[in-house]
């Protein structure tokens, strides 16, 4: 729902307002629409793709957790929401990595390269990191991954400030898209058999680890929420003191990842998705049940009061 | 002789003048402000903005899912969540801008003091129209129960027209047998206009679960799939409207100029656009330089020369299509 202004800024004989304040309305114009041209489409195993668009109004209003809501198809003409992975604001590219589901996103793996591709974007609250915990746990599952590495780059990047030490976790049951190599960094309390990362990350001096059942070489064999209970477990309580967790994935393992938060402490925000219509908040398609301050229970839609919530308002307890 | 057209957009309706026919429909446009967060969107683009539709008290709405696309359309059974019709009117519409354009409140109730008194709380407060939701599929009691019955329907105009002297638009459904015959009730009870139609009923199925897709196990089915069904009841309906002056806000899978000049041909004063929004949000400028494009090319100074000039042969309909 809008956000409600104390009052309107002037009202006329008949009642009627001229809208809120400016400050009340700092919602408008914070979304694009822009033709966005396809750059480049990247194909990995298990139907996973890695595209790249150039649309340069989303890429430089984009913050970690936000996503955009692309035309696939006209055929098709909903739109789908895929979160933005990187961002490259100079040079005016999102790239965003997504396995197909349905006929949306199949379309979409079949546009060549220089496709028009509407882009609807950025949308959603992003995560929020928080300087005072500077061990971020960022955990991604399967097409959970994009957000998490957003994250890392902006934590890289934000570095100066803040001695951020953010270790990436990912689990995947089929073949991570990217290739896989035994990482440079060390990072304690993991189990000695997990040495495999992600190249890119590891290239900007950020620690991920991964997960899989797969028996992929290098890889933890178990859930990544396994795996952050290990790194976890290993910690002092200073060190816990100092953690705070990001999740996005599929919901089974949000929800244990908001067991693993709990279990030790520790805050944790977590991206989730729901089926789609507007994107812009217009349509209540989204709408989640949310746990309030006050204990009530308040309906909140995923794509503009979200995509990003507290772990314990969307998991409680009793529910996860 | 020459002269430049410029065609006017402008269309009186009930009484208001709304600067474009384009109407954005209700539940899909939240409660006015959302998709101005889009850059390029204007809520002056549209003669009126439909708020969510709205219920004595908050309503938390239905499970998820709650929206599917299908073949050109979509379903959605949102459930009719909304914070209550004293927060609408006492937080929302405060904020509202009303020199941008004109807002309709759409109400919604189970019984019918519900709907009586929404549209009593809604007469008090500055909104500029009350758009009756007769025909909400997506709720347990009340909604299409009312719709798809003329004696309900022309009981709850009956009731809230005495509570209101603010236009009252009666929004139809089309899972009804005689649609025309439910208009002909509502004119005669009181309703100033009707809006034809709202979403048909229908459903998805998930063949690797099987089980339904929306939550609800039914829905509401919009946009383009449904546009002919629409043209055709607003048709109908204009019959028995026009000779009352009950003007009609056609809807239903309108996504371009066509569309709502097809629409307008048949007899819509205003036309809605929802669905649509979703597709392209920017596309009421679009579909407004075509309408104004259209007039100029066939010298028309205004939508209202071409409101109902639907050139068929009368008589002609057959009640079987086969
Ligand atoms: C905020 C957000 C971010 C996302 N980020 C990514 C990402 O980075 N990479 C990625 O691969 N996927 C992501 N998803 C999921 C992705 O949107 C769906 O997999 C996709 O919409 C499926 O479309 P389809 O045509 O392939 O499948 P279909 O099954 O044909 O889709 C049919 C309908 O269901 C909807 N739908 C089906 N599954 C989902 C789902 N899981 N979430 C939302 N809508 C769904 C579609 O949007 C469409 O309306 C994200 C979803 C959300 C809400
Ligand atoms: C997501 C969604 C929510 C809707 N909610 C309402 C509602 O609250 N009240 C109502 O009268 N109609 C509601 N409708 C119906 C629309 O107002 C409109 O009549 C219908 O969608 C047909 O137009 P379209 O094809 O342009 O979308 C809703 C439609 C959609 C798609
Ligand atoms: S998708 Fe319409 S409100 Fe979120």
């Amino acid at each position: 729902m809008n956000n409600p202004g104390p009052a309107a800024c002037s009202i006329d004989e008949k009642g009627r307002g001229r809208g809120a304040p400016p400050e009340r309305r700092v919602h408008r114009d914070t979304i694009f629409v822009e033709d966005g041209r396809l750059l480049s489409q990247q194909q990995y195993p298990g139907e996973q793709f890695v595209i790249r668009i150039q649309a340069p109004q989303c890429a430089a209003a984009a913050v970690p957790g936000s996503f955009a809501h692309l035309t696939c198809n006209p055929e098709r003409p909903m739109r789908r929401p895929l979160s933005l992975m990187r961002v490259d604001a100079k040079a005016g590219w999102i790239e965003i990595l997504y396995k197909i589901v349905g006929p949306g996103l199949a379309a979409l793996s079949q546009q060549p390269l220089g496709a028009t591709i509407s882009v609807l974007g950025p949308i959603g609250n992003g995560f929020s990191a928080h300087p005072e915990r500077p061990r971020t746990l960022l955990i991604g599952g399967g097409v959970g991954i994009p957000p998490m590495v957003f994250l890392a780059e902006s934590l890289k990047t934000r570095r100066a400030g803040t001695p951020w030490q953010p270790l990436v976790l990912m689990g995947s049951e089929i073949e991570f898209p990217f290739r896989a190599r035994p990482s440079q960094i060390l990072v304690p309390g993991v189990p000695n058999e997990a040495i495999a990362c992600m190249p890119l990350l590891d290239d900007w001096g950020i620690a991920s680890r991964l997960a899989s059942f797969g028996g992929f070489p290098g890889c933890f064999h178990g859930y990544v929420t396994d795996l952050a209970a290990h790194w976890l477990a290993s910690l002092d309580s200073q060190a816990l003191g100092e953690v705070e967790m990001f999740a996005c994935g599929p919901t089974p393992m949000l929800q244990a990842t908001a067991r693993v938060a709990r279990r030790f402490g520790v805050p944790c925000q977590v991206s989730l998705e729901e089926f789609m219509a507007c994107a812009v908040g217009g349509c209540a398609g989204c709408a989640v049940p949310v746990v309030q301050a006050d204990g009530s229970l308040a309906m909140k839609r995923v794509c503009v009061d979200g995509p990003v919530f507290d772990a314990n308002a969307v998991f409680p307890p009793q529910v996860s | 002789m020459h002269v430049p057209l410029n065609p006017s957009l402008a269309v009186d309706f009930c009484g208001l003048r709304l600067a474009s026919p384009l109407v954005l429909l209700s539940g899909c446009v939240g409660f006015g402000e959302e998709y101005t967060r889009v850059e390029g969107f204007s809520n002056r683009d549209a003669g009126a903005i439909v708020l969510k539709g709205t219920t004595r008290e908050p309503r938390l709405g239905n499970p998820a899912h709650r929206v599917y696309e299908t073949p050109m359309g979509m379903l959605n059974a949102i459930g009719l969540q909304n914070p209550g019709a004293d927060y609408v009117i006492d937080r929302i519409l405060p904020t509202l801008d009303f020199t941008e354009t004109a807002f309709f409140a759409n109400v919604c109730g189970s019984t019918i003091e519900d709907y009586v008194e929404v549209t009593r709380r809604f007469d008090a407060s500055p909104i500029d129209a009350i758009e009756l939701n007769i025909s909400c599929p997506n709720i347990k009691e009340g909604g299409v129960q009312f719709g798809n019955s003329p004696d309900m329907s022309a009981r709850v105009v009956e009731a809230c027209r005495r509570v209101t002297r603010k236009p009252l638009i009666t929004k139809l459904s089309p899972n009804q047998t005689d649609i025309r015959e439910n208009a002909r009730r509502c004119i005669e009870a009181g309703s100033d206009a009707l809006a034809v139609i709202n979403t048909v009923m229908g459903m998805a199925i998930d063949v690797k679960t099987r089980k339904p897709v929306i939550g609800n196990i039914q829905g509401g089915l919009s946009g383009p799939a449904i546009k002919p069904i629409a043209l055709l009841k607003v048709m109908q309906v204009a019959e028995v409207a026009r000779p009352h002056n009950v003007p009609i806000i056609g809807q239903g899978g309108i996504c371009g100029a066509d569309d709502a000049l097809e629409f307008i041909i048949a007899g819509a004063t205003a036309v809605g656009v929802g669905t649509a929004l979703f597709y392209e949000p920017h596309c009421c400028k679009r579909i407004n330089d075509g309408i104004a494009a259209y007039l100029a090319a066939n010298r028309m100074e205004s939508v209202g020369e071409l409101i109902g000039s639907l050139d068929a042969p009368k008589k002609s309909v057959q009640a079987c299509a086969c």
